[in-house]
């Protein structure tokens, strides 16, 4: 009954927005807001029971008990009495805004074309009115790691909020990270209408192209010349700490091997992403802290003899080797599956992670691999007001229903175009009745 | 045809002298001499042997074999004591002779017609009218191959397409003229198209249903009266009908498959084998067919390096320790075999590999009557090859023991009376310790090695120190003339010496000429010192691979089904089961049960309910159930998935055509895919796979229960209503497909639409065509009867026949939809013709109108959230299944995708949460909607009493995110179980390594082979595949 209830109060908000168009950003803070009752699971691995959540000015100035608070010292007090409140969800190595039909050339933005391309930035690609992320938002996912794809080196991610007018306004870090493609060991190999898989020929040579092409870049920190290479200028980051280099990789030798380049480059931050191997090397990984973004719970076992929920359980098997890690959705189509990051982390909690561990390889966890914990990723004070209210456990389809969403402390709209169009036609049938 | 034999017989036999009709250039050659092999031992044939046996042949044939022959005068004689003659190998599955298949330049844009020239048959990749007698031409490297291989024969043929011709059988001697002795031997078949790059066939199943109609064509054009049309192709095909049917199979199921194909059409195939067929073998002898095997048994891998290593499934490595014991298998099955030595590089690897056979218990006559009767007979050529009794073609073997024992050398292998030699049996057997004399000084020579292949060696003894020093001698013997070089340097001699001579009295006595390194001559005798090394001590030691292999017979390895991991030794069994204290989600009125109980028996379900009472229930029996407690646990009906590609071989689309309403994805299912299992720990009982998505009209569905081990016949779910995919949009007018996919129609939404009404009112004048043929059969007088009168059938076309079903409502339309103009204009279509929709599937603007298919009576089958993937979903919504849910339409999520069918029940959620359906109905989503949208609600769907056992145990509330399977079952038996799986993930574990620490030790030969796994291939509708490519 509660959801036909909140069905009609969305209809109630179809007059005041209008049925078509877009949803727009809202403004900054300016009253300050107090969350009062239900659950709040702060993403730090902490939860609180009946908690009193208050933000000013889009930061976090209140953490604690409904008891201890005087909900008249606030401008506006939000009753979340049974609900539940979470930091919002992070979408890492996300292609949201790059890309708007998968199938439309015109629409991709992902992909450049180059193998060494750090100088290629995903920031200013970014449509702020794209309409798929706002089905992301509503369901509780509010920041984004852009990311592009393709060739050997991708080029630079950046760190976006979801309620922005411009690529500018949603920018939280610009150009976080290089993004290396680690090739592929093995390739299909097709002869007399057999196909197989080989160790590629060519691998070591790429190995070497990487590496020169990270000598090179080391050494142009120092350079003193007149000229400019963008393209090493992209890579300086990485040298002096202020870039994180993402390696891509899912194979066990993939990942030992990024893992010696790291040592060998002096590279200061580095992530796997993917990682469907990561489990065989954990103890590897946690010893160079290097930590994960694990592959989508959702993907089947590369091997057939695999357990056959291996890509379940994978944040639990790393979780248990003390490996640093969050949870990526990288899948086939995974722009528009990334509203489903909430059941991704739901999933990894029923395979083995308690369920504040699951709501962390969403938030906390993402933020610190990111590096962006300082000011986000978790409900603590003084950190962005970026967080949500779900009316039950947002990890469970069940559950995942947003009365309310704040980033930065403005109050997000979480209407869509595709609520939009069921409002629509649903008004359509019920005027038949 | 076997008047033809006996013809072409006769001719040989008088004709013996080749080319009678050929000019003489010089003196005629009259082929007077015979020749006499005496005191051999003969094997006459794979079952008789004479000891001490004389063998006369002349003009290339047995005269005769026996004991007491009488040799006549001017008989060349050869005295073959302590030899053994057996007859010539044939090997069936060869190309020997054959020109190379060409394959036409890839081009991107489509070719939709054949480029064969003249009046042949529509599509190039059928081509019965190659003739393999007509194109063969002697290969001389080849035949020297067979011949070291032991065969004397071989049925070749070209291994191109899916009618292939005729093949012929040719000796392995180097005369064309003599060497074809079957000008028209067998008729070949394959489910691949080869050169052929016509778009049509793309798929397994499309080259099956091209095969079935060319079947049908062909009876039509044979018995119709009003032909229009000349056929080349199949006129020649209608010649070999009568020929032994040969059928090139991929794989143990393609055996199955084939077998199939020929029970529609009468005719029981000889089916090329894979080494396989003891993985399936009690359903490969249920096929009655005869197999050529072949004993290219896999190498080892190269697994040292444990990262590429994981590479190798447990399937190929169970394969690679077992597949020496198929021979075995075969013959416990009573199938008969015959031994193809295809694949096998060379006469060792083919020897030692048929005793690896011998080591799992199979004896020579069997591997002989394999490699000889069988074939010979299988080729109807028995009284020709095979044997070595009079009249026979003298093909046959001379070795220097048993023939497959190891260090048996083959000496000769004569064809139809000609000579070759492979090694020369008269060489001597060097080998012993000599006293040589050089001149007057005496030392010690020692010669070891293989008959032919001696090497020598001197001992010098330093007269002072007493040191011992070894010189190499170089010994080349032919016949009896020797020569050796070395080098000496002491009292008498500083250089290199060589020596020229002659061998005595069995290599008793060495003596001749030899050259000082001053250039001197000198006298030089070496006697022989008394048997020492045995002559025939082989000291290739690896000849054995080193591997300790396990020597025993079929029957002692447990096979598992299916053959990879997660298989199992025994399916499991319908059981009695009471399950207790469970919150049934029955999906019927009773809604969701809490605290109660579950009766299973017999495969269905017995009983359901609180507190049942057994002995009131059922007052006349004992019912002494398994009792499951499963509190705090979940059931549910199993989950059934109404779109799904799993479990597909080679090929999901046969989009080559607008419509290919004639394949059938049943045809081309592959019980071996890991999804099946991992989707039955999903909860998944029932998958309709469906063809993919490329064209508007696609092919026949088929309807699977996951019945994980057994074979695809039986997985298919009996008597499932008929169903056929259609679809709409994007995929079927190639939007994505590229620039050069224009080419065939239809390319735009106008287009689809008319290809409909085209197709369908073909299929009702079709169908007018064949309701007035069976009428006009009812209506035969008794007179016309008995005058013989019939009336003339209409030529059958699967393809009409199928759109016929259509519209009669006997074959039911699950249709790929996303926008709602040309969901309209589909219904319209239907309409107007006379049918209706039974399932849009996929139907992501159904929402925009979800009144006009819930008049039409239409149900839908959606993705529960999937959208924006391509420019016609831009409106897919995710409250789309709950509003045509609300619109009374009967309403499923389904996942298209191999990953999202492992959790439907989580899909299934989603309609809770974007539409606020109500749970229970929630559940019905993916349970008994399908079930009712696929017409098996009478038995599946739903826990009620009598319908099939299917259920899951969850761990939780199945719409719950933290809802694990605990239990599935099909019919009764329990296909899944958490614990079970448990037990198997170790099993695997400790059988990996075991195969691979043996895999290890395994020290074979020449390189391994590198890890190549087996491909992964996941369908979506999408998938585009060409079969050629596999």
């Amino acid at each position: 009954m509660k959801k036909i209830a909140s069905v009609i109060v969305l209809l109630g908000l179809v007059v005041s927005i209008g049925v078509q168009g877009q949803t727009a950003p809202s403004s900054a803070q300016t009253e300050s807001i107090l969350l009062l009752g239900g659950t709040a699971h702060l993403g730090t691995g902490d939860k609180i029971e009946g908690a009193a959540i208050g933000f000013e000015n889009g930061k976090i100035t209140f953490i604690g008990s409904e008891k201890n608070v005087d909900p008249a010292s606030w401008d506006r007090v939000v009753a979340t009495g049974g609900k539940h409140i979470y930091p919002g969800f992070i979408a890492p190595n996300s292609r949201l805004g790059l890309v708007e039909i998968g199938a439309v050339r015109a629409t991709r933005d992902y992909n450049e074309v180059g193998t060494f391309k750090p100088h290629v930035r995903s920031a200013i690609a970014y449509n702020a009115d794209s309409e798929i992320t706002p089905t992301v938002r509503a369901n509780g996912v509010l920041i984004g790691q852009i990311t592009p794809a393709g060739g050997t080196i991708s080029g630079t991610s950046s760190i976006m909020q979801f309620d922005a007018w411009n690529w500018e306004d949603a920018l939280l870090v610009e150009d976080d990270g290089v993004h290396v493609n680690w090739p592929s060991v093995y390739h299909k190999h097709y002869d007399k209408g057999k196909i197989s898989i080989e160790k590629i020929k060519s691998y070591d040579q790429q190995l070497q192209e990487i590496e020169s092409f990270f000598t090179m870049s080391k050494a142009y920190c120092d350079y003193t010349g007149k000229q400019t290479d963008i393209r090493l200028e992209a890579m300086r980051g990485l040298f002096d700490g202020t870039k994180h280099l993402y390696v891509h990789a899912h194979d066990m030798k993939q990942i030992t091997e990024a893992v010696s380049f790291k040592k060998r480059m002096g590279i200061k931050t580095m992530v796997i992403v993917g990682g469907r191997d990561s489990y065989l090397v954990a103890d590897m990984l946690r010893d160079n802290a290097i930590s994960v973004m694990v592959q989508c719970p959702h993907t089947v076992p590369r091997y057939e003899e695999d357990d056959i929920d291996l890509s379940f359980k994978l944040p639990k098997l790393l979780q248990d080797e003390g490996v640093l890690f969050c949870i990526e959705n990288e899948a086939r189509m995974s722009e528009i599956n990334a509203r489903n990051i909430p059941f991704l982390a739901g999933t990894a909690v029923s395979y083995g992670l308690t369920y504040e561990q699951g709501v962390m390889a969403v938030t906390l966890s993402t933020a610190k691999i990111l590096g962006i914990d300082e000011f986000t990723g978790s409900i603590e004070m003084g950190k962005d007001a970026t967080l949500f209210v779900s009316e039950g456990d947002a990890l469970d389809m069940r559950g995942n229903d947003l009365t309310h969403a704040w980033i930065q402390g403005r109050d997000t709209d979480l209407d869509t175009r595709q609520k939009q169009l069921y409002r629509k036609y649903k008004a359509k049938y019920d005027a038949q009745k | 045809m076997r008047l033809t034999i006996g013809l072409l017989f006769l001719g040989l036999s008088i004709l013996a002298k080749a080319q009678e009709t050929f000019p003489q250039n010089g003196a005629s050659d009259k082929d007077l001499i015979m020749h006499a092999f005496t005191h051999c031992k003969v094997h006459v044939d794979w079952e008789t042997t004479i000891d001490d046996a004389t063998l006369l042949i002349h003009h290339g044939k047995v005269v005769a074999c026996g004991q007491d022959i009488l040799i006549p005068k001017g008989a060349v004689v050869e005295d073959l004591t302590g030899l053994e003659v057996y007859p010539g190998f044939i090997d069936l599955n060869s190309s020997y002779g054959m020109p190379k298949v060409e394959r036409a330049p890839w081009d991107p844009k489509p070719q939709m017609e054949s480029l064969t020239k003249g009046a042949f048959g529509w599509n190039q990749a059928t081509k019965p009218e190659y003739d393999a007698a007509h194109n063969f031409v002697h290969d001389a490297d080849a035949a020297k191959a067979y011949r070291e291989k032991g065969f004397g024969a071989v049925l070749t043929h070209r291994k191109d397409g899916i009618i292939r011709g005729t093949g012929t059988v040719v000796t392995l001697g180097s005369n064309e003229h003599l060497n074809v002795i079957l000008e028209n031997a067998s008729a070949n078949y394959s489910f691949r198209k080869g050169s052929s790059r016509q778009k049509y066939p793309s798929s397994l199943m499309g080259s099956i249903a091209l095969l079935r109609q060319s079947y049908y064509d062909l009876d039509w054009y044979y018995s119709a009266s009003d032909i229009r049309e000349t056929n080349l192709s199949l006129s020649a095909w209608k010649s070999q009908m009568d020929l032994p049917q040969f059928f090139d199979t991929g794989n143990k199921w393609d055996v199955l498959r084939a077998d199939k194909i020929g029970d529609e059409f009468n005719t029981q195939y000889i089916f090329f084998g894979n080494g396989d067929e003891y993985q399936r073998i009690a359903d490969i002898a249920a096929t009655q067919g005869a197999l050529v095997i072949p004993i290219d048994y896999p190498a080892a891998y190269d697994v040292s390096d444990p990262f590429l290593a994981r590479m190798v499934g447990l399937d190929e490595l169970m394969h690679w320790e077992n597949a020496s014991r198929n021979i075995a298998y075969l013959v416990d099955a009573n199938i008969p075999f015959a031994v193809t030595s295809e694949g096998t590089k060379d006469a060792k690897e083919f020897f030692a590999n048929l005793r690896k056979a011998m080591d799992h218990g199979v004896d020579e006559s069997t591997l002989l009557k394999a490699l000889t009767f069988t074939p010979a007979t299988l080729v109807r050529a028995e009284n020709v090859l095979g044997k070595l009794s009079a009249g026979m073609q003298a093909n046959m073997i001379l070795c220097s023991g048993p023939i497959f024992e190891e260090g048996t050398e083959i000496y000769e292998n004569w064809i139809q009376g000609e000579r070759f030699v492979l090694k020369d049996r008269k060489a001597l057997d060097l080998s012993g310790n000599y006293n040589f004399t050089l001149e007057s000084t005496m030392y010690e020579l020692k010669v070891k090695g293989k008959r032919g292949e001696n090497k020598g060696s001197i001992q010098l003894i330093d007269s002072e120190s007493g040191d011992t020093t070894t010189v190499d001698v170089t010994i080349n013997a032919d016949r009896d003339q020797v020569n050796m070089k070395f080098s000496l340097k002491d009292s008498h001699y500083d250089g290199m010496l060589r020596l020229a001579g002659t061998i005595h009295m069995s290599s008793t006595i060495w003596d001749g000429k030899g050259q000082a390194p001053d250039g001197s001559w000198f006298d030089w005798v070496a006697v022989k010192q008394g048997i020492e090394p045995s002559a025939n001590v082989d000291t290739d030691e690896d000849e054995n691979g080193g591997e300790e292999e396990d020597i025993s017979t079929a029957q002692d390895y447990e096979i598992v089904y299916p053959f990879m991991a997660y298989g199992r030794s025994h399916l499991p069994e319908a059981q009695t089961i009471l399950i207790r204290n469970a919150t049934i989600w029955t999906c019927e009125p009773e809604g969701i049960l809490e605290k109660a109980e579950l009766l299973i028996r017999d495969g269905k379900i017995a009983a359901v309910g609180r507190d049942l009472n057994l002995n009131l229930l059922f007052p006349k029996e004992v019912i002494e159930p398994i009792v499951i407690d499963a509190k705090g646990k979940h059931i549910s009906p199993g989950i059934i998935d109404e779109h799904s590609h799993i479990a597909v071989t080679r090929g999901v689309n046969e989009g080559s055509q607008a419509s290919s309403a004639e394949v059938q994805i049943g045809t081309a299912l592959n019980p071996e895919d890991i999804n099946i299992y991992r989707q039955l720990a999903g909860g998944v009982t029932c998958s309709q796979l469906l063809h993919g998505s490329a064209n508007p009209i696609g092919g026949q569905s088929a309807l699977i229960k996951l019945r994980w081990g057994a074979t695809a016949e039986e997985m298919l779910v009996e008597n499932a209503a008929p169903f056929i995919k259609f679809a709409l949009g994007e995929n079927v007018k190639q939007s994505n497909w590229g620039d050069y996919n224009t080419v065939r129609f239809p390319q735009t939404r106008m287009g689809v639409e008319q290809v409909y009404y085209d197709l369908f009112l073909q299929a009702a004048e079709y169908d007018a065509v064949w309701t007035e043929y069976r009428e006009s059969l009812l209506k035969i007088t008794r007179k016309q009867r008995r005058q013989g009168y019939e009336p003339e059938a209409p030529r059958r076309d699967l393809e009409l026949e199928t759109l016929a079903q259509i519209l009669r409502g006997e074959r039911f339309v699950t249709c790929h939809s996303y926008r709602q103009d040309e969901i309209n204009m589909l219904m319209h279509v239907a309409d107007s013709m006379g049918f209706r929709l039974n399932t849009f599937t996929h139907i992501l603007e159904g929402y925009k109108v979800a009144d006009k298919m819930a008049k039409h009576g239409a149900g839908a089958s959606s993705f529960s959230d999937w959208w924006a993937y391509k420019y016609e979903v831009r409106d897919a919504i995710p409250y789309n299944g709950a509003l045509l849910h609300e619109q009374g339409i009967v309403t499923a999520f389904n996942s298209d995708d191999v990953e999202m069918a492992r959790r439907l029940n989580q899909e299934a959620a989603k309609a809770v949460k974007y539409g606020g359906v109500s749970e229970e109905e929630a559940l019905k989503f993916v349970t008994l909607n399908p079930a009712k949208l696929l017409h098996v609600d009478d038995r599946m769907g739903s826990i009620k009493v009598g319908k099939d056992a299917d259920f899951v145990i969850w761990s939780d509330n199945p719409l719950s995110i933290y809802a694990q399977v605990e239990q599935t079952y099909i019919d009764g038996r329990c296909y899944y179980s958490k614990s079970a799986d448990e037990q198997q993930r170790k099993a695997i574990l400790t059988e990996r390594s075991r195969l691979i620490q043996k895999m290890m030790n395994a020290d074979e030969k020449g390189a391994k082979r590198k890890p190549s796994p087996k491909q992964v291939r996941h369908y979506h509708c999408d998938s585009e595949f060409d079969e050629s490519n596999d």
